[in-house]
């Protein structure tokens, strides 16, 4: 087992004509609650789409390397199939499609039951209910965080699980999190966030504020409350 | 007789519209369908068409008819009455002349009025009053040797009654010919009727379905039509009206592949208080296919009626069109519509192979899920057969 997960080195990314991560460096060890932290634009989700090779994110330089592998230019359904996944900060609307259709096609592959994945995430009442439609932000969540579980991923990857959230969801997506890191024989994850409401259930052993598409520092939790307390502001 | 006088009546109104132009599709020359020679077909019934379209022909209830020439029908179903309509009229003349060419008008175009002086066969079904059917009643009608094929089709369900129809229209390869199905539905006081039509052509079979349904107090339609296959030219716009706490759920899914020409459309007149409709319909444009989708709700009593149609474009060449429209003649209406066209989303598709899909996997489950719309209180072999149906239909708009 390595002793890091994934790293990335002098990363460059650009989509469309603007550059949206500059030169970025990060590793996630095993055993490590990665918490990335940034403002609005500051490029998160963008790295986090980058790692997983969703299309459009083109790599200028640098090198991803998951588990040793440098998957750089591996397509993401390689890059899936390796093990990594991503929960998305706002998950499309799938017309037709119902989360239990979902769940046990992911379910098929990961071998879960969707009920013990349902009950986890508390999702029953919306299994037969199309993917998204209709749902409230924590509704949405959860569902998102479902897929994960069903997925088993090596490392999961996981976008703004606290915007937009009620309390109670928060809890329950916490909850999700931590099984994810279970799940996970690294025992890692990295959670994107701006708010941070999430470490109050599940706590960071790492930090790292990414601004304007680099990583200016990483820390440890300690680093987290600073930003809760102070901004982003006094890093830069 | 009276009855006497009023198929008279109908055969002369026919007669006088062979000219008339459907408002709607492209026109057909129906001219080489006015012989009155004897159809040289076999009557031979293709079963792997029929299963193809979902047909049971292993039914306790059904009818199946071949052109215009062979017609096998039969009813173990305790409640449920299946004939061939001419000999519904010669064995009550009287009864059948309250329902025949009573919803349709034999002179509303000039497919009706053929329909009216050229068709034979076609089924009538009655489930008697109260009785509550599982097991859907079976017809089939194909088409194997090419002519005119227009049954007329005669369906009651008698107060407090509950069935299901399932029709499944189909035809030989190659074969040119016209199909009209006339079709009249007299759905009792609180009576429920649900009716699934799938239509299998080929590329030079042209199509003029004319269906009128009336559902009387607290009565309910629900409509499920698919077009799976290849057709030259397919036009219809089934009618329902609505009394008082009536409901219609409409759904079409229609594929256009080739370069087949689709106007498909429903209205529902809501007459009485409390009533509702809805209507969707999808459609899947590929090759150099046309699809007008078309849908109407008028709300005449204190109502409720909501339309969705949608499209997607699969093709560069194809063209989609929608026609929504609400017409409230009463303050107390609350009609809505949306209507959406578009192309296979790539973020839904990038999601997906994100969850560990394939590429090919994530885009046919996206176009099986634009194409499959959830139909409440089906049964379940109901729901089987439509969801193998969905299938087919994700497949060849792929």
């Amino acid at each position: 087992m390595p002793n890091i997960v994934l790293s990335i080195e002098n990363l460059s990314v650009s989509v469309g004509s603007r550059i949206a991560i500059k030169d970025l460096n990060l590793e996630v060890p095993n055993n490590t609650i990665l918490y990335l932290l940034g403002p609005n634009g500051a490029g998160k989700s963008t790295l986090l789409r980058t790692i997983i090779g969703y299309p459009g994110y083109n790599v200028l330089t640098g090198v991803i390397h998951f588990e040793n592998e440098d998957v750089t230019d591996k397509p993401m359904e390689y890059r899936v199939s390796k093990g990594l996944a991503l929960a998305h900060q706002i998950p499309p609307k799938l017309v037709g499609i119902r989360v239990i259709d979902l769940l046990s096609t992911l379910c098929k592959r990961g071998g879960c039951t969707i009920n013990d994945v349902a009950k986890e995430m508390e999702i029953e009442h919306l299994l037969y209910r199309e993917f998204g439609k209709g749902f409230s932000g924590g509704e949405l969540k959860r569902v998102e965080i479902a897929t994960l579980l069903a997925q088993r991923p090596r490392l999961a990857l996981v976008d703004e699980p606290d915007t937009g959230v009620d309390v109670d969801s928060i809890e329950i997506v916490a909850r999700g999190l931590k099984k994810l890191v279970e799940f996970s024989p690294h025992k890692s994850i990295v959670i994107v966030t701006h708010t941070a409401f999430i470490a109050r259930y599940i706590e960071p052993d790492t930090t790292c504020i990414l601004l304007n598409g680099s990583i200016i520092r990483c820390g440890e939790a300690e680093l987290l409350y600073k930003v809760m307390r102070h901004g982003f502001k006094g890093l830069v | 007789m009276a009855s006497k006088a009023w198929f008279d009546e109908v055969r002369e109104r026919a007669a006088k519209a062979l000219n008339k132009p459907s408002p709607y599709g492209l026109d057909v020359d129906i001219s080489p369908f006015l012989s009155l020679a004897e159809p040289k077909s076999r009557g031979l019934l293709d079963t792997s068409k029929a299963e193809e379209v979902g047909v049971n022909l292993k039914a306790n209830a059904m009818y199946i008819q071949v052109d215009q020439v062979y017609f096998n029908y039969l009813s173990r179903i305790p409640g449920v009455e299946v004939l061939r309509i001419e000999d519904f009229i010669d064995q009550r003349r009287d009864e059948a002349y309250e329902y025949i060419w009573r919803l349709v008008d034999p002179a509303t175009d000039k497919y009706t009025a053929l329909a009216a002086l050229r068709g034979r066969g076609g089924y009538f079904i009655r489930v008697k009053k109260g009785a509550k059917v599982e097991e859907p009643i079976m017809a089939c009608l194909y088409m194997s040797y090419g002519g005119l094929q227009a049954p007329h089709n005669i369906v009651i369900v008698e107060d407090n009654a509950e069935a299901t129809v399932y029709t499944g229209c189909t035809i030989a390869p190659e074969v040119l010919g016209l199909h009209v199905g006339i079709s009249e539905f007299y759905v009792g006081k609180n009576a429920r009727l649900r009716f699934i039509m799938v239509h299998s052509w080929n590329k030079v079979a042209h199509v003029r379905p004319r269906t009128v349904v009336n559902v009387d107090d607290g009565g309910e339609y629900i409509s499920y039509y698919v077009n799976m296959s290849r057709v030259k030219t397919l036009q219809t716009y089934p009618t329902v009206h609505l009394a008082s706490n009536a409901r219609a759920f409409l759904a079409s899914i229609l594929l256009g592949l080739g370069d087949a020409d689709l106007d498909v459309g429903s209205g529902v007149y809501i007459h009485g208080d409390n009533g509702s409709a809805e209507l969707i319909s999808r459609a899947l444009a590929r090759d150099g296919s046309k699809i007008i989708m078309r849908a109407h709700i008028v709300g005449e009593g204190a109502s409720r009626g909501h339309i969705d149609c949608r499209g997607l474009m699969l093709s560069n060449k194809a063209s989609i069109q929608t026609i929504p429209g609400l017409t409230a003649r009463n303050p107390n209406v609350m009609l809505t519509h949306e209507a959406s066209i578009g192309r296979l989303a790539e973020d839904e598709i990038n999601y997906l192979v994100s969850k560990g899909f394939s590429k090919d996997d994530a885009i046919s489950a996206i176009v099986r899920g634009f194409a499959s719309v959830e139909i409440k209180e089906i049964p379940d072999r109901v729901k089987s057969y439509i969801e193998s149906i969905e299938k087919v239909i994700s497949e060849k708009a792929l």
